[in-house]
């Protein structure tokens, strides 16, 4: 049984994948990272070297199509699928930091509200309901025309519409922890605020934390596309799924592998991170767990 | 007597690792026209699968392995049940707010059941309202209106027991039915069922773990043990002189209201869970037995007739002694309590909460003055809402008073310094009611009883190592249990590491909130002798919460009885019990069970 307890924790990432959405999921994840890290390694061309002798190319495998453009070239001449292999990286740093920054500025106050409640609750509560009320997408848009283009004001637009996401969510999880007889016992020995909120709140909310962290990811993938698509994210000259579906729409008719190839990065990715998400709540929910090793 | 329904040689078995197990062992009973039968048993026992037997809805991985049901003479099959359901065959469930939809008025459930059982919608009115009035609901129109969050746990019951009984069925199995209420609902409840029982002359299955209460309601009892009925014969008999060792201890591991003190008798180890009973051969009870032999180990026991009417399985030599032997039962040591300067004093302290609507005032605790002397066990006992626990969290300093001081050691902790402040949390500590709620899961049970060494800076692992094997001693668990998480925990264990990390401190008060509600007799007996030793033998003092009566005489010096905020009686715990004042202590007192199986209960008694 003391063996049982000590390889439990070491175990429980073999038994997360051994869910198969886990698994589908984590493998798409593992793959568009991996993508992404090796872009230059995996892209047959530069992805902003002109090629204007060979614009609209279809795909290798249509009549006309050559081996040097996998999936044909855009208006410009430029080598779709390294663009779409360039794009990931765009992609991938805005899912981790922005998902990331939303979750640190959504759970601090969440915990913060949640665990001490009264006037700062009240207040931050309040707070959170205006803020939800503006549509994300303009309100992402708005931001965007305020802070001017950039990678990192597509990442500080995104914390901003998406912390309360998490603040909302995570916040009525502590509401829940907090009242949880563990957490008076430690305040009854004498433990201080923030240690209760970091020893004993935090643990008890990781798991939805980590949850909606891999939901996050995939929601600023698309924000991020959406707001390159209206051109207000990232300047024309850095590799963006966005850009490309704008670019891609004039010619929607001549050459659809245009959008279809960025569509398909989007699909890809997100329905990684959702599908990871999903399989994560449910092997990180210790009710689900056991009912299902019962059965 | 015509006879409801047999049990003959039921088994139910289960796979575990390629094994079948049987949760129900041949399992044998009978109920006949107008009587009531008990199933006792503490959790674990098969008793609720009797009732999945009945209801024909076994969950896929068990199988109907041997034997034969018979319902009116005529084979039962599952699918025989499930059409009966409601019909001839109808349940009382074990908690009466879970079993009511929470978004529709009690008139359409009424409704929706009187359809299910295809009765005429002209008469669904008058019909409802008749079978209110008769489970003793005033009003029965106006209650038809409500909804269940409206009505109290006692009155949803009455509600649910007049919907098992609507379609007149010839067999109701109530499981569990008083286990959610207070002493006093209980006792009504169980009249109640009583009454309409033997108007309608139905048979009744009476699922309990209470002993002594199926033996003043029921005709008949059958005590189960791991899927086995170890005995079986007439309720008093049962009671009065129980021949298996395990009916003998269930009956001693409640303490008594009436005669002199015993230390309650406990038995070693646990209820097998799927696992053990698949190694167990023989008696399923063995490895608990005080009196086994080898004997046991290998000889499945078979129900045989001892006295009329009157069977006990228990294999080889237990049989020839059963019924001479009596467990030698040890008076209660002494308390010493100190005269010396109260550990704990209330001077009119009260609580106040703001209610719902501005300028209402709900009272959880009306003024009240008490000291807690060193090495004294304070009882404090009441229903559910009486404020018990919140005396418990103005006690510990969970919650502040409204009005009053509260003085730990003669300081007053409102004007205490921190550095007081945190030499008051030393005298004092909690111990939680759900362990389940107390424990954190991801800690270790190591990391848990000594938690509070954390506070400590530079603290070695060896000196937290030998503190928690210190803890583990003085709660009596097995030190091999330090690495566990509390889920790898039984529910006595968790409770005792409850009880350890408030230890850790070395407490001069614990206070321990319904800390044996919620559990299995044997284990509750376990945990209560665990509080007595901790207080005879280190002198700490308790102030035990409960809504057990029989628990607080068994423990406490001294009682507060609470209602509505208010402490209505207090004094010596005998001289309370022996001749209580005030009217609601002699309602509670009223509404245990008695040890003497042929005095009248539920007794006739007027509600205050």
């Amino acid at each position: 049984m003391s063996t049982l307890a000590a390889t439990s924790s070491r175990s429980s990432v073999g038994a997360w994948l051994a869910h198969p959405k886990v698994l589908v999921g984590g493998l798409l994840v593992l793959i568009f990272v991996c993508v992404a890290v090796f872009a230059p390694w995996l892209a047959p061309n530069d992805p902003n070297a002109q090629d204007l002798l060979a614009t609209l190319l279809p795909p290798m495998w249509d009549e006309g199509g050559l081996a040097q453009y996998p999936l044909g070239t855009d208006s410009l001449g430029r080598c779709v699928f390294s663009r779409l292999i360039y794009g990931s990286r765009l992609a991938l740093l805005v899912a981790v930091v922005a998902a990331t920054g939303a979750m640190v500025l959504g759970t601090v106050l969440a915990i913060i509200a949640g665990y001490m409640g009264g006037m700062f609750d009240r207040v931050t509560s309040a707070i959170v309901v205006l803020w939800m009320a503006f549509p994300p997408v303009v309100f992402s848009m708005m931001l965007m025309v305020g802070l001017g283009t950039g990678v990192v004001n597509v990442i500080l637009a995104v914390v901003l519409v998406d912390w309360t996401r998490f603040f909302r969510v995570v916040r009525a999880e502590v509401l829940v922890a907090r009242h949880r007889e563990y957490v008076y016992a430690a305040q009854l020995l004498g433990f201080s605020h923030v240690r209760i909120m970091l020893a004993e709140v935090l643990p008890s909310v990781a798991p939805l934390i980590i949850t909606l962290f891999s939901l996050q990811m995939g929601v600023a993938i698309i924000v991020e596309a959406l707001l390159s698509f209206v051109g207000l994210s990232v300047p024309s000259d850095v590799v963006a799924w966005g850009v490309m579906l704008a670019d891609g729409r004039d010619q929607i008719y001549q050459a659809g592998w245009n959008l279809l190839a960025p569509v398909c990065g989007i699909i890809f990715a997100v329905l990684g991170f959702n599908l990871l998400s999903d399989g994560l709540r449910i092997v990180l929910d210790p009710r689900l767990k056991k009912r299902g090793s019962d059965a | 007597m015509s006879t409801v329904l047999e049990f003959n040689n039921v088994s139910v078995n289960v796979k575990v690792a390629g094994t079948e197990v049987a949760l129900l062992r041949n399992v044998s009973f009978s109920v006949g026209q107008g009587r009531i039968l008990g199933l006792v048993g503490e959790s674990g026992a098969g008793k609720s699968m009797v009732g999945r037997v009945l209801s024909g809805l076994l969950p896929s991985n068990l199988r109907f392995a041997s034997g034969e049901v018979r319902f009116q003479g005529n084979v039962l099959t599952g699918r025989d049940a499930r059409a009966f359901l409601g019909r001839r065959i109808a349940f009382i469930p074990q908690e009466p707010l879970s079993a009511l939809n929470p978004v529709l008025t009690i008139r359409q459930q009424m409704f929706e059941h009187l359809k299910h059982l295809k009765i005429p919608r002209a008469q669904w009115q008058s019909y409802s309202v008749a079978r209110l009035a008769e489970v003793g609901l005033p009003e029965p129109e106006a209650m038809l209106l409500r909804y269940p969050h409206q009505l109290s746990g006692g009155q949803c019951q009455r509600i649910l027991i007049a919907m098992a009984f609507s379609g007149d069925p010839e067999l109701i199995v109530a499981d569990e039915p008083t286990t959610a209420l207070d002493v006093v609902t209980q006792a009504q409840i169980i009249r109640v069922l009583r009454e309409v029982q033997r108007r309608h002359n139905t048979a009744v299955i009476l699922v309990t773990h209470d002993l002594r209460m199926a033996a003043h309601v029921c005709d008949e009892v059958a005590v189960m043990y791991a899927g086995d009925v170890v005995e079986r014969g007439p309720a008093a008999t049962v009671l009065e002189s129980p021949l298996h060792p395990y009916a003998w201890s269930l009956k001693n591991a409640t303490p008594s209201l009436e005669g002199p003190q015993y230390v309650l008798p406990t038995l070693a180890d646990l209820m097998p869970g799927l696992k053990d009973m698949a190694e167990l051969k023989g008696c399923r009870f063995s490895r608990r037995c005080p009196t086994r032999d080898e004997v046991c180990a290998r000889t499945v026991p078979v129900l045989e007739q001892i006295v009329d009417g009157h069977f006990v399985a228990c294999a080889g030599n237990c049989r020839a002694q059963a019924g001479q032997r009596q467990p030698e039962l040890h008076v209660l040591p002494e308390p010493s309590i100190s005269a010396a300067q109260p550990l704990l004093e209330f001077r009119e302290v009260s609580r106040v909460y703001q209610g719902r609507s501005k300028g209402t005032l709900f009272h959880a605790l009306r003024p009240l003055s008490l000291t807690v002397r060193p090495g004294e066990l304070v009882g404090v006992v009441g229903e559910s809402g009486s404020g018990k626990s919140t005396v418990a969290r103005l006690m510990v300093g969970l919650i502040e008073p409204s009005d009053g001081e509260v003085l730990i050691n003669g300081l007053s902790r409102a004007s205490a310094t921190a550095a007081q402040q945190a030499e008051m949390r030393k005298v004092i500590q909690m111990v939680f009611q759900d362990p389940d709620s107390a424990l954190n899961p991801r800690r270790t049970v190591e990391r848990l009883v000594t938690q509070v060494l954390d506070l400590q800076p530079g603290i070695t692992p060896q000196a937290r190592r030998e503190a928690a094997e210190r803890l583990m001693n003085q709660v009596g668990i097995a030190t091999d249990a330090l690495h566990r998480f509390s889920s790898q925990l039984s529910g006595g264990q968790k409770q005792r590491v409850n009880i350890a990390r408030a230890l850790c401190m070395a407490p001069q008060l614990l206070v321990a909130d319904e800390i044996v509600s919620g559990l299995d007799v044997s284990v509750q007996a376990l945990i209560m002798n665990l509080l007595l030793t901790l207080n005879r033998e280190l002198g700490i003092a308790v102030v035990l919460i409960s809504h057990d009566l029989s628990v607080i005489r068994y423990l406490c010096h001294r009682v507060l009885v609470m209602r509505e905020g208010y402490v209505v009686e207090q004094g010596d715990t005998e001289a309370v019990f022996s001749n209580p004042k005030h009217p609601y202590t002699r309602t509670l007192l009223a509404s245990v069970p008695p040890d003497d199986a042929n005095a009248v209960w539920p007794r006739e008694v007027e509600v205050v």
